[in-house]
């Protein structure tokens, strides 16, 4: 036999015994754990769950994204509802009310005569309070109330004798009529010669007219309820 | 000698083979069982060349290699594939390992009557 044959041969022994034991090292190795067929089966099945997850994620973050944007939204139309609601209350007189503004003050005139002149037997009457209150309005009041009661839009003052009703509540002299507005155009609204004011002095009414600076006037203190008007509904 | 000489070799091999710390990733598994098995077939053809006077030490050890080289490549590129190529190695293997038992085994005979 030739060298080189020898050689070849001893060559080829070698490999193929290296080769036949490291495969039945790994064969028995493989055996131990997972066939590789499962093992590329479960990956690949991972990696579905991932790319799946990751799209759940996305979705779950948008969703939370829309979720805060609702609730955003929803607080923000209460907000909006609540000073609507707070605005309609001071509107409506519900609410007290402070800010500049002034205090008449009437009262019947003395039982006894002044000096030199002629007993008055004049008696306030609903229909001067009116016309303060009316003046006062006309002169840029925005809140009044006569003796605590607020004046509304649907208040009455009404003569039901001997006493004057205010929001179906007995008022009685001195009438403390309060007004909330700038001070000076209240007080000369009422006091411009051949007034108001003039007026009521000339028949024996004693008027005193002071400005404050801050004075508080109370809510409307009654129910309301509409039980004939409705609203018109459009459309 | 010849025989003695292969039967050296192999112990020496499967000695190497047990003492290198060295474990294939189990990904390669498949590759080197395909590699193994064209070396299987080489060698068993090359035993039959030799019965037949036929030996050619080139074309054995060319054909060794590259039947191990190529069946393990074929393994891989049919992974790559998504088809089960390493199937027609060990099947063309496997039948051309049987081919050869056989008319070993017949010189066999031959020779022993």
């Amino acid at each position: 036999m030739k060298l080189s044959t020898c050689f070849s041969l001893g060559l080829v022994a070698l490999v193929l015994g290296m080769l036949i034991v490291f495969q039945f090292r790994v064969t028995r190795h493989i055996e131990q754990g997972i066939p590789s067929g499962r093992v590329q089966e479960l990956a690949l099945e991972l990696r579905q769950l991932e790319k799946d997850k990751a799209k759940l994620e996305a979705e779950a973050s948008d969703l939370s994204i829309k979720l805060e944007q609702v609730t955003r939204g929803q607080t923000e139309a209460e907000k909006a509802l609540k000073d609507e609601l707070a605005k309609a209350r001071l509107l409506a007189g519900l609410v007290p009310v402070t800010g500049p503004g002034i205090e008449v003050t009437l009262d019947n005139p003395p039982q006894q005569a002044r000096e030199g002149g002629p007993v008055s037997l004049y008696v306030i009457r609903d229909e001067d309070l009116l016309r303060v209150v009316n003046e006062l309005r006309g002169a840029g009041a925005e809140a009044l109330s006569i003796n605590g009661q607020r004046i509304v839009a649907h208040s009455e003052i009404r003569w039901a004798a001997p006493f004057i009703n205010v929001n179906l509540t007995r008022v009685v002299p001195p009438y403390h009529i309060l007004a909330i507005g700038k001070p000076d155009n209240l007080k000369s609204a009422l006091e411009i010669p051949g007034g108001l004011v003039e007026y009521l002095r000339d028949l024996g009414v004693q008027v005193k007219i002071q400005s404050y600076d801050r004075l508080t006037i109370p809510g409307y203190s009654r129910t309301m309820e509409f039980r004939y008007a409705k609203p018109v509904v459009k459309g | 000698m010849g025989i003695w000489l292969a039967v050296a070799g192999l112990a020496l091999g499967v000695l190497l083979g047990l003492n290198i710390p060295l474990v294939l990733p189990q990904v390669y598994a498949k590759y080197l069982s395909v590699a193994a098995l064209a070396a299987l077939d080489s060698v068993f053809g090359g035993i039959r060349a030799a019965m037949e006077d036929q030996f050619d030490n080139t074309v054995f050890i060319s054909g060794f290699f590259s039947n191990a080289l190529l069946a393990a490549g074929l393994a891989f590129i049919g992974e790559r594939l998504g088809i089960d190529l390493y199937l027609a190695a060990v099947v063309a293997f496997g039948v051309r390992l049987f081919q050869n038992l056989a008319i070993i085994r017949r010189y066999l005979f031959r020779k022993l009557k």
